[in-house]
């Protein structure tokens, strides 16, 4: 027993001599000596933890960014912020909680989904815009000033625009530029049938399966998160539950491209074109689309045609804010001045374009037969014989980026007639309990309610739907014929709302396209051999927000920019695996102004240097 | 030459030895943890093994052969002469190397095999030693990364210091604890243990608080009764490896605020994002790149404290009640049990739910929702105890001699109520880890960046196919405390049975 005891007690003192040999660097050594860039930000953070007290911020977001969340808390940390995170389950809560101002920063994002730039800005920075919170008279005559601009002016004006919001003022801290991802059973679907589009929902008419017997017998089968639909009525709803949705039902003037060109391909329009002045703008229709509606729970077609009296009637209405009760998209149309249609072809021939082309010979370009009339009746049009019908449309101002606007889902054309027989109540008086608007969602929610009055322009027409899924039938008067004429009979919506549990529905077969695969998930779905991973750089845009009321964060600039100059797009970047671009605001998707922000720690320590002496 | 004997002979002859038990229980489980050990490292692209888990696996199956070898000797002895012989003891002296290897089952096999006559004491001070060296082998992986924590060396000079004295402590334990009446020096043994204990090693602060009272004893009755149930425990080798794990992570999650460096766990490094296991990160790093193996220690902390007070107090809170209700009976019964009734009727997740989306996701708040739900279970037993205990003789005969209430509940009512809900609580720490990571899990615990072992499994789950051992080390840990403390719970229950007594 003593033996052992010896001999484990030499053990452990020659373990001891051999520890003392060893040489070890501890924290405060390694950082003594900055050897890279992650020594670098420790060094920096013990200095600054030591040299004063960090200043509290409080960090707005949702669990679903909490990754994002996570980057902006740790950097804040390291530039001598203490971060209160208040991390919200949904956009509701979160919403409510930026309403009430319970935030300094809030974790902000933003699509611009009519590919202009005017939209990226308007409603956010503009004074007394839909979702802003900024009053600046300088900010508001830069946005301004370039929405009158053509693409090759505005790119100097949006630079300033993004010298003062971020580096001069700070109101905004930009985090990163998002990929558009989408997913797809190529097993099932023909690949490339299914386009991926920078600003335009999923265009289904142009899907197709690889065995083209199941169109009419299979469903093509999608995935969205909400059950409960806004509205069907375009003009009424702007966000994910009905985007896809009322895109794929109504038909517009004008189409984007994938990479956000203007084509009046798979539209209304044959073709269109824009006046000398930037004010007018023509648009020569299609007379081969006929509105849908359900009958018995079929698609039918109406026999009615859309044309340019629901054309004028939709635009009016698109942009007045008092033609329906919750009208959520006037402000994307209040640069309409007038919708007429054109009878006399005379003005057609003295209205010239830039070129000094005819507006007539512009509309003609690729018709099968030349314009020979003009018709206000609708069901009079015929393009073989030459009878066209001619939409003019007129803006406030000069404003080339309203047809961007026209290509927006809420410029989709409704029927004159069908919506006037069922809103029939008055705007100003309109009780949510007993009158039924057009495009009510309990109007086609299965159940006693159930009334479904649609009338559909666009290629596929909503049947019915309950909380798991809705079922939409192709129009059968839409395109008949032409390359655009739907393909698959039936679609399909699943909803699902959790991310993890789509991408294993449609690993599993049960849904043919998912849109919106996380980056984290690029790996998974890359590893299926039968799904096909489809990604384009987008209009997303995340972005702090800074709280402009009753914070300190309101009033000093210097604080804001110790935050602006705390957040490393770098890290973003290599978190997401390169899978995100730099940005430097809403703005950076649309229009390249040749800006970046740097991460500087020692600005960012400056600036909060002078934002403690100005409150001490 | 075998004598013949029955099977019923050799059946109790096995049995009659602890040894032989805890041999076979040893080998199959290193024979397990090899085979574990070679699958974990074989990777399917390449076909090849890992070398470093490659050797780990040979070791373990080494040392699960030379056990299986000493097993079968055991085996012989004890049938042959229905006792093992002292060759065959000096076998553990070679096995308790394994120690070096991280095998505690066969070293604590081992360290049992060499004594012939055991005590609470010198079990005690076996497990002491084993947990501060473990403690110091799991805090030295800090060696392979580029830094350590600034208090790391002091930290590991300390853990050393405490390793010596209770080595010393061991030796001392063995050559005197047979002795029916300790000599004096115990007590400066004793005391030195508990100074050790500031390590976080409350093995050691048992063994010292168990030397001073049979210090304290003279020899007179033979050891306390806490001697008793610690040799009971000790027979069962599932329950006292549960208090091993449970309570070497106690002293790990106490050394850590020495060894560990905070910072890897919470600060994110983009230059390493999700990393495999390597030196450098012994279980990789997570996809912000953050030390899972620092993370993990950080998280014990959070999950031990949180398991631990959501059981105190509702034991305090539910035991006073049921007390009272089950002593006074009556009105006050009615009263309270029917108030904890409807209490009861709330499920307990739901409730701790309700109580967070409430008041907001905080550790406090974390242990007050968890603790308010499991309040009427404690009152209850408590009260069936009670109501048991005051019909007893000793306790009319207080009553008789004009004790008051309140000393016969405290002195004597309560004191001997309590067994049950030692082993209830000690079940339901279990529960009560595993309901903090799930609130955690649902993003309704402590902030996601917190190292909490439900908040790091979570992040794992999102990479559970890409990078599994990100949501598998945590789920381990996980499993393994709330294994660790049912075991302890069921030894405690074989411990404390009064029939036993």
């Amino acid at each position: 027993m003593m033996k052992r005891g010896k001999l484990a007690a030499l053990l452990l003192i020659s373990l001891t001599v051999v520890l003392g040999g060893c040489k070890v660097t501890t924290k405060n050594e390694a950082a003594e000596a900055p050897a890279n860039t992650s020594t670098t930000t420790n060094a920096q953070q013990t200095e600054s933890t030591n040299e004063s007290a960090p200043v509290d911020i409080e960090l707005l977001g949702m669990s679903a960014n909490e990754a994002d969340l996570n980057i902006v808390r740790d950097q804040l940390a390291k530039n001598g912020f203490n971060v209160k995170l208040n991390i919200q389950a949904d956009y509701g809560s979160f919403k409510s909680q930026q309403d009430a101002g319970n935030y300094d920063i809030a974790l902000s994002s933003w699509t611009t989904v009519t590919g202009n730039p005017d939209y990226a800005v308007r409603s956010l920075f503009k004074t007394g815009g839909d979702y802003s919170i900024l009053a600046d008279p300088e900010i508001d005559k830069l946005i301004d000033t370039a929405s009158t601009q053509t693409p090759e002016q505005y790119v100097d004006t949006y630079k300033q625009f993004e010298q003062q919001l971020v580096f001069d003022k700070a109101y905004i801290a930009p985090l990163y530029n998002s990929l558009k991802a989408q997913a797809l059973n190529q097993d099932v679907l023909k690949k490339e049938s299914v386009r991926l589009s920078k600003s335009r929902s999923l265009v289904w008419e142009d899907i197709d399966f690889k065995d083209e017997a199941k169109r009419g017998t299979d469903s093509l089968v999608l995935q969205s998160t909400m059950p409960t639909l806004t509205s069907l009525d375009p003009i009424k709803g702007n966000d994910g539950s009905i985007n896809m949705i009322n895109t794929n039902m109504y038909v517009r003037l004008l189409n984007l491209t994938d990479d956000d060109k203007l084509t009046a391909d798979g539209s209304l329009s044959y073709n269109f074109a824009i006046d000398a002045g930037n004010s007018d703008y023509y648009f020569v229709l299609r007379d081969d689309i006929h509105f849908a509606q359900i009958k018995d729970k079929k698609a039918v077609d109406t026999g009615e045609r859309v044309g340019a009296e629901d054309v004028i009637f939709s635009l009016n209405r698109a942009k007045d804010k008092n033609s329906v009760p919750d009208h959520r998209t006037f402000t994307l149309h209040e640069h309409i001045k007038t919708v007429e249609a054109v009878t006399d072809p005379a003005a057609l021939e003295s209205a010239k374009l830039a070129s000094g082309e005819s507006v007539k010979a512009a509309l003609e370009k690729g018709l099968e037969t030349p314009i020979a009339g003009l018709t206000a009746d609708k069901a009079k049009a015929d393009h073989q014989a030459g009878t066209y019908q001619v939409i003019k449309l007129t803006t406030t101002e000069p404003f080339p980026q309203v047809l961007n606007y026209l290509a927006h889902q809420s410029a989709g054309i409704v029927s004159k007639k069908q919506v006037e027989r069922i809103n029939t109540y008055d705007v100003a008086t309109f009780d949510v309990n007993k009158d039924i608007p057009y495009g009510d969602q309990n109007t086609v929610t299965e159940g006693a309610q159930y009334n479904n009055t649609l009338y559909a322009s666009g290629p596929y027409i909503l049947s019915h739907k309950n909380d798991y899924e809705a079922i939409l039938y192709k129009n059968p008067a839409y395109l008949k014929g032409t390359s655009h004429e739907p393909k698959i009979e039936n679609v399909k919506i699943r909803f699902i709302k959790d991310a993890d549990s789509a991408l294993s529905a449609l690993r599993s077969g049960e849904i043919h396209v998912f849109y919106g695969v996380s980056e984290t998930k690029f790996d998974v779905v890359k590893g299926d051999a039968k799904l096909s991973l489809q990604t384009l750089p987008s209009n997303a845009v995340s972005y702090l927000l800074f709280n402009m009321k009753n914070r300190p964060v309101a009033e000093s600039a210097d604080l804001r920019k110790a935050v602006l100059y705390s957040i490393n797009q770098d890290e973003i970047l290599a978190y997401y695996n390169g899978n995100k671009f730099k940005a430097v605001s809403t703005v950076s998707p649309l229009v390249k102004t040749g800006l970046e922000l740097a991460s500087d720690p020692a600005k960012a320590k400056q600036f909060l240097d002078a934002f403690k002496a100005a409150n001490s | 030459m075998k004598p013949k004997i029955s099977i019923e002979q050799r059946r109790f002859r096995l049995k009659s030895a602890p040894e032989y038990g805890q041999a076979s229980f040893a080998w199959i489980v290193s024979f397990a943890a090899s085979l574990a050990l070679l699958l974990g490292g074989y990777s399917p692209g390449t076909g090849g093994f890992a070398p470093i888990l490659l050797a780990a696996s040979c070791v373990y199956l080494l040392f699960a052969l030379l056990q299986l070898a000493a097993w079968i000797r055991i085996r012989a002895d004890l049938i042959q002469f229905g006792a093992i012989r002292i060759q065959t003891r000096a076998l553990g002296y070679g096995l308790m190397l394994s120690l070096l290897s991280g095998n505690i089952f066969i070293a604590t096999a081992a360290f049992q095999l060499v004594r012939t006559r055991k005590n609470a004491a010198y079990t005690l001070a076996v497990y002491t030693l084993i947990t501060t060296l473990l403690v110091m082998a799991v805090s030295a992986l800090h060696l392979f990364k580029p830094y350590v924590a600034n208090s790391f060396l002091p930290g590991m000079s300390l853990l050393l210091a405490a390793a010596i004295v209770q080595l010393g402590a061991l030796l001392y334990v063995a050559k005197t604890a047979d002795r029916t009446a300790l000599p004096r020096s115990a007590a400066f043994v004793a005391a030195a243990l508990i100074v050790t204990a500031a390590t976080g090693n409350l093995f050691a602060l048992m063994l010292g608080l168990l030397l001073l009272a049979r210090r304290r004893d003279g020899g007179g009755t033979a050891g306390s009764r806490a001697g008793q149930v610690i040799d009971r425990l000790s027979g069962s080798t599932t329950s006292m490896l549960g208090l091993l794990f449970v309570l070497f992570l106690f002293a790990l999650s106490a050394a850590s605020y020495w060894t560990f460096d905070y910072s890897l766990a919470i600060e994110n490094n983009y230059g390493a994002i999700l990393q495999p296991p390597s030196l450098a990160y012994p279980l990789g790093t997570d996809n912000f790149g953050r030390d899972l193996f620092s993370r993990i220690v950080f998280g014990a902390r959070i999950s031990l404290i949180v398991g631990l007070l959501s059981t105190i107090i509702p034991v305090l809170i539910g035991g006073l009640l049921g007390a009272l209700s089950g002593y006074y009976g009556r009105q006050t019964d009615n009263v309270i049990m029917r108030l904890l009734d409807i209490l009861y009727a709330i499920p307990g997740i739901l409730l701790a739910i309700a109580i967070i989306a409430a008041f907001g996701a905080s550790t406090v708040n974390l242990i007050i929702a968890l603790s308010v739900g499991a309040i009427p279970t404690y009152a209850r037993t408590m009260r069936a105890n009670v109501m048991l205990v005051s019909t007893l003789e000793y306790v009319q005969a207080a009553r008789a001699l004009g004790s008051g209430d309140w000393t016969i509940l405290a002195k004597h009512v309560i004191p001997n109520s309590l067994a049950p809900m030692i082993v209830k609580s000690t079940l339901t720490i279990g529960t009560a880890v595993i309901s903090t990571s799930s609130l955690s899990y649902l993003g309704l615990g402590v902030e996601p960046h917190i190292p909490e072992w439900g908040n790091i499994l979570k992040l794992g789950s999102a990479y559970l196919e890409t990078h599994a051992y990100t949501a598998i080390y945590p789920g381990i840990a996980i499993i393994a405390l709330v294994l660790a403390f049912n075991f302890l719970g069921d030894g405690l229950r074989d411990a404390l049975d009064p029939k036993l007594d």
